[in-house]
């Protein structure tokens, strides 16, 4: 009986009560009706419905496109981040605590950062050819950059007092820098680490769509090509899916090597 | 023993004069002797230990300890910061033990080590804590446990408990005072509290600003183990005397640069 009588909660309130799970799974859920209602409404060809490019979507897994071609992006896409993983850390680290190697690289490294990594494609392909060197080599133009700079700032950024405390117990500059700095740059590299894994993303598919025979760059602009509407955005949906899952699995690594950050400063963030 | 002689340091000040941060210091640091080191801000009194500590060059003058001159941080010299510069991913037996893994010592080892200090200092129970989870009070015992883990013979506190609360400074007071007691190490000791300086030290180094110089070394013949009765030193005739005439001195060095700054670094 009270049931009845309370009063049903307002739309907002409802809207607050969600968890963050909820909440994402009701966007995606708003955004699918969209889509299907726009492509129905719009009738062009490269904006089919979303039901359409699911159809599509299960007739290339069904007919093998799509595995072959994702196991090949995947492999541009661990490579080519490893490398630049591996570069973004040491020279960011590099750049952030020694001022002269700063000055050596950093005009080198903003100059890159804000030239269009893709122009530099054609010198890959002349070089290296059509093969998984070139395509490794846009996606390490396409995420390094970033990841130097953020690492820089983050290592440059350590707290003097820590840094002076390590050097006061009479750490050399390796156990300085492995066991107070980088942990204390941690959480801002993995800032810098996120934002690296979604251009490598960008740079597989961009370098793939110009220079590769195979991989889901080159199965997208064969799509375009055959007027393939459905093909194209059931490809970008793989895509997308192999953007989040590769994001979320850094958020993963992150959370367990920077657990120590209070989650509240890490929602201001 | 720790030996000053013409300590002298100046630097560019952002409107490109010279600031003389310490000028022609000398002083003797005693073995086994607590000395405070009072005074306002600007004084040089941090930069003075620093130096000791081997953290900051200087462009004149010597330390020597025991004989040696510094050349950097040593092993027989150990700090406790002002605002704990504690690891926060660290547990607090981490912490404890940050000194001897830097020495080199294995886990094991250290870590009972460790287990031992934070008991001293009277945290056992919080061994797996981070520092975050921990009020400015343990925060600082934790320091001071790290700084006692590497069995310094000279423990440099730089304004250890300028960053807690009233009630809490006392408490560590009290506690650090009986831990000293019990295992009389040098310590040099900067607080800019007169109080405080006279209830710990041994001798107050009463430091001046602009130049930092030492301007007058008083001794303080109050009566050892303090630990037990603070309170009763306090209202003790000695101790108001001291306070009092530390007092008139700092007045003195206010009005002199026109009552500019507060004692507070």
């Amino acid at each position: 009986m009270s049931a009845a009588l309370a009063p049903s909660p307002s739309l907002r309130t409802r809207v607050e009560r969600l968890s963050g799970a909820q909440a994402s799974a009701l966007s995606l859920a708003i955004g699918a009706v969209l889509w299907e209602i726009v492509g129905r409404v719009a009738q062009v060809p490269f904006f089919p419905p979303l039901s359409e490019v699911l159809v599509r979507l299960g007739d290339m897994v069904v007919t093998g496109q799509i595995v072959g071609n994702l196991a090949e992006s995947l492999g541009n896409l661990v490579i080519g981040f490893g490398v630049s993983l591996t570069i973004g850390l040491v020279l960011g680290t590099a750049m952030g605590r020694y001022r002269r190697v700063n000055a050596m690289f950093g005009i080198y490294v903003y100059a890159l950062l804000t030239a269009p990594s893709l122009v530099f494609a054609p010198i890959f392909f002349s070089i290296l050819g059509s093969g998984r060197g070139s395509i490794v080599g846009v996606v390490v133009m396409y995420s390094t950059f970033i990841m130097i700079i953020t690492t820089a700032s983050a290592v440059e950024n350590v707290s003097p007092g820590l840094v002076e405390m390590g050097r006061s117990y009479g750490a050399g500059e390796w156990r300085l820098l492995t066991r107070v700095i980088l942990p204390a740059a941690a959480p801002s590299i993995f800032t810098g680490i996120r934002l690296g894994v979604g251009r490598a993303v960008t740079g597989m598919i961009n370098g793939e769509m110009f220079i590769a025979v195979v991989g889901l760059g080159r199965i997208v602009t064969q799509a375009g090509k055959r007027f393939d509407g459905a093909g194209v955005l059931a490809i970008l949906l793989v895509i997308i899916v192999v953007a989040v899952a590769a994001v979320a699995l850094t958020q993963l690594v992150d959370r367990r090597i920077t657990s120590w950050v209070p989650q509240t400063s890490k929602d201001a963030a | 023993m720790i030996e000053i002689r013409g300590l002298s340091k100046a630097y560019r000040g952002q409107d490109g004069s010279q600031v003389q941060a310490l000028a022609d210091v000398d002083l003797t640091v005693r073995d086994n002797e607590f000395l405070t080191v009072l005074g306002p801000s600007g004084c040089g009194k941090t930069t003075m230990l620093k130096m000791i500590a081997g953290l900051i060059p200087w462009d004149e003058g010597s330390i020597a300890i025991d004989g040696v001159e510094v050349d950097g941080p040593g092993p027989e010299r150990a700090m406790v910061f002002q605002n704990f510069a504690l690891l926060p991913w660290a547990t607090v037996l981490d912490n404890v033990a940050f000194g001897l893994e830097m020495r080199g010592v294995g886990k094991a080892e250290r870590h009972e080590r460790a287990r031992e200090l934070v008991t001293t200092v009277g945290l056992a129970g919080f061994e797996t804590k981070r520092p975050g989870e921990l009020s400015g009070g343990m925060q600082q015992r934790v320091g001071l446990a790290r700084a006692l883990a590497v069995q310094p013979k000279v423990l440099l506190m730089d304004e250890p408990f300028g960053a807690v609360d009233e009630q809490t400074r006392r408490l560590l007071q009290e506690e650090l005072l009986a831990i000293w007691e019990h295992n009389r190490v040098t310590v040099v000791f900067i607080t800019h509290s007169m109080e405080e300086a006279v209830l710990l030290g041994d001798r107050v180094v009463l430091m001046s600003a602009r130049p930092g110089q030492i301007s007058e070394i008083v001794d303080v013949p109050l009566e050892r183990p303090r630990s037990s009765d603070v309170g009763g030193l306090e209202r003790s005739s000695e101790y108001s005397e001291i306070t009092a005439h530390l007092w008139e001195r700092l007045r003195e060095m206010h009005a002199e640069h026109g009552r500019v700054g507060g004692i507070a670094s």
